[in-house]
């Protein structure tokens, strides 16, 4: 019986010095986003950007002869499993920086624990305003929604020639902040909103409001919400025989808008276009290695996060596996000369941890996405 | 004046159209909820999954197997009816005499299994029948009158609703099975001694509440162009509503309940707030409920002491 204890101790003892010289070979990086679930599409591009990066920084050498290993979270763009994934990271020892989330709504559901756990985190696609202000550890590589917003407005004026738009958003915190910061601007340019309506993630009957849209007459409807509802928006008005114009934002940039023949013409603003012919040899070898592994162009989300993927390598890098250390590292790539130079452009973050970054317009024609000849 | 005055006319008439769309959608379900609760004072939990099952059939039919739509029609309705009867064998016949509350948890279990068994079968994500394979018809116009355009489709749903509605009406009242369905709504033992098979009317039963619903799955698939594991939960809870609002266990009035339910959410959403179309709906049952405890058709049952 002894003899057993004793085996059964020394074969315990062995694997906890396996496992922990095994955990000590790789730097963790946590990659949280919906990856089932409607939105499953664009964490798909998530995943294949992080992915992909991983392998690059791996191939070359790793952090320190160390192999960096992505962990994904799913949490279906969903607040509470963000929240749960977030409280997961955080209580990690070995997790010194966070890339995620994607939504808006996932993100400040999960910026409290990240703040509170003083743990680093930098989101490849949540665009709402309020992020970066809300919490010091919070970073990301994406434009915001004000300018987004905005950016639209003078693009459906200017180029566009729209005078007469009305809005359908979705009740939440990416599509409520994009629908301010557009009518702040369109007020501004003496474009006229018609109206706004609301409808949540669950809804699939958007007749009742599209039918008030019709009497409204708009040149054309703004839906700055998400592909899975937009599809089903777009059909829904070419049934109530509505011909306006169509357009969104990065939210909409998925190829599920593709296999609808309604949503023609329809145009979004993307921060980042596969095809750009003026793009970084960065981008260009990003693009070409990306198709060697997946077949297809990468979208945005998986362009934004191979770079955010890379911001936090050269931070760990630089500084080693210390949360605070991490989160200072990154808050000092304050300007131009300390940027980090990525696939997207050159990533610097102002006081709040947000980036200046351009927007691109594409376009559906003939079920492709086609970036649009007038860009702004 | 004329013009502003026809505007709204035109405003109105399109969303009572689509009212009636949604309320004979909400109907069919409802209906099943009501048939079964009628019958064994059970609320079937599990009948929003029957409905989005019934879209995932005849959408895997016209898509991997290249069924023609009008043949696939017909034969999800039978699928759906075995799938119902399966339901009651499976999950409700053992437990006919236990605890009612037993047989309502299984009901959710039974619900949560089958959406679980969609999302591995066929993704999480939203489908849509793709354009060729549906009747052209479908999208045209049948009638424009000024602005209000009401597609075949509208009218194809409505008709469907109607006749399954007048067709259950006759099963009821009209004939051997539905008398014994009546009688087994009133007293299952005494029922079961006057030489009526119960668990084969009770199974009947499940047949026809599952065939009405998995119609109801293939007009909203491609009414609204989406098909997802999980759009039996809010349906389901929508019909239920309905159900409870026309007065659960009578027919008539799960029809009434649905009609009055999608009208109320469309002209909620059209007139009041769109955001909270959801709510109006609920708030427009709720007081129903407050002043009718029984519901709109419902019978009030009234216990002897």
């Amino acid at each position: 019986m002894k003899g057993r204890v004793l085996f059964l101790a020394v074969v315990l003892t062995l694997v906890a010095f396996v496992l922990s010289a095994h955990a000590a070979e790789v730097v963790k990086i946590p990659v949280a986003s919906p990856f089932t679930g409607q939105l499953a599409s664009f964490g798909e591009g998530v995943k294949n950007g992080a992915f992909l990066k991983a392998e690059e920084v791996n191939k070359a050498g790793g952090i320190d002869g160390k192999n960096v290993e992505i962990v994904l979270g799913d949490e279906l763009c969903d607040p509470k499993e963000a929240a749960n994934v977030a409280t997961k990271f955080a209580a990690d020892s070995g997790v010194s920086i966070v890339v995620g989330h994607l939504c808006s709504s996932a993100t400040l559901a999960a910026l409290p624990i990240y703040k509170e756990a003083k743990l680093p985190a930098i989101s490849p696609a949540s665009t709402n305003p309020t992020i970066g202000k809300s919490s010091p550890y919070y970073f990301r590589n994406v434009y915001m929604d004000d300018f987004q917003g905005s950016f639209l407005a003078r693009y459906i004026k200017e180029v566009k020639g729209w005078q007469k738009v009305a809005i359908f958003y979705e009740t939440n915190d990416y599509s409520i902040g994009l629908m301010k910061a557009f009518k702040a601007e369109a007020l501004k340019l003496r474009v006229r909103i018609l109206g706004e309506e609301a409808y949540t993630n669950e809804t699939t009957d958007f007749t009742p409001q599209l039918t008030k849209f019709r009497a409204m007459k708009p040149d054309a409807l703004f839906i700055p919400g998400y592909a899975p509802q937009a599809t089903l928006i777009v059909s829904q008005a070419a049934k109530l025989g509505m011909k306006v114009g169509y357009f969104g934002a990065d939210g909409l940039d998925d190829a599920m808008m593709l296999e609808n023949p309604d949503a023609d013409g329809l145009f979004v603003t993307t921060p980042f276009l596969a095809d750009n012919p003026d793009a970084s040899e960065e981008a260009k070898a990003f693009v070409k290695s990306y198709n060697e592994k997946y077949g297809k162009d990468p979208n945005w989300f998986a362009a934004n996060t191979y770079d955010a993927v890379g911001l936090a390598v050269q931070a760990i890098k630089a500084v080693g596996a210390d949360r605070d250390k991490v989160r200072d590292y990154l808050a000092g790539m304050n300007s131009p000369d300390k940027a980090y130079m990525g696939v997207t452009g050159a990533t610097y973050f102002d006081e709040n941890g947000d980036v200046i970054k351009g927007a691109f317009i594409k376009a559906i024609q003939g079920g492709k996405w086609v970036s649009a000849e007038k860009q702004l | 004046m004329f013009e502003t005055f026809l505007d709204t006319f035109s405003l109105f008439g399109q969303q009572l159209v689509n009212g009636i769309t949604l309320g004979s959608v909400y109907a069919l379900i409802a209906v099943g909820y009501t048939m079964v609760y009628g019958v064994i004072q059970l609320i079937n939990f599990a009948h929003g999954e029957v409905y989005m099952m019934g879209a995932f059939f005849s959408f895997t039919m016209v898509t991997a197997f290249g069924v023609n739509f009008w043949v696939a029609f017909p034969v999800t309705i039978v699928l759906c009816s075995i799938l119902g009867i399966l339901l009651d064998v499976v999950a409700y016949r053992p437990l006919r005499k236990a605890p009612r509350l037993a047989a309502l948890i299984t009901a959710i279990g039974m619900s949560l299994f089958l959406q679980n068994l969609a999302l591995i079968i066929w993704g999480s994500q939203i489908k849509a029948f793709p354009r060729p394979t549906l009747p052209t018809v479908f999208f045209e116009a049948a009638v424009t009158m000024g602005d209000i355009i009401i597609t075949w489709l509208q009218v194809f749903i409505l008709l469907v609703a109607t006749l399954m509605m007048a067709g259950l009406h006759t099963i009821i009242h009209h004939t051997k099975v539905g008398t014994a369905m009546r009688a087994i709504a009133q007293d299952k033992v005494t029922a079961s001694l006057m030489g009526i098979n119960v668990n084969r009317v009770i199974s009947f039963t499940f047949a026809i509440g599952s065939a009405m619903g998995g119609v109801a799955g293939i007009l909203v698939g491609i009414y609204y162009n989406a098909i997802w594991p999980t759009m039996g939960y809010i349906a389901g809870i929508k019909a239920f509503a309905a159900a409870v609002l026309g007065g659960i266990g009578s027919v008539p009035g799960a029809m009434l309940g649905g009609g009055v339910l999608g009208m109320a959410e469309v002209m909620g959403a059209g007139y009041i707030s769109s955001a909270y179309r959801d709510g109006i709906a609920y708030a427009v049952m709720i007081l129903v409920i407050i002043f009718k405890p029984s519901g709109l058709l419902g019978r009030s049952t009234l216990k002897k002491v």
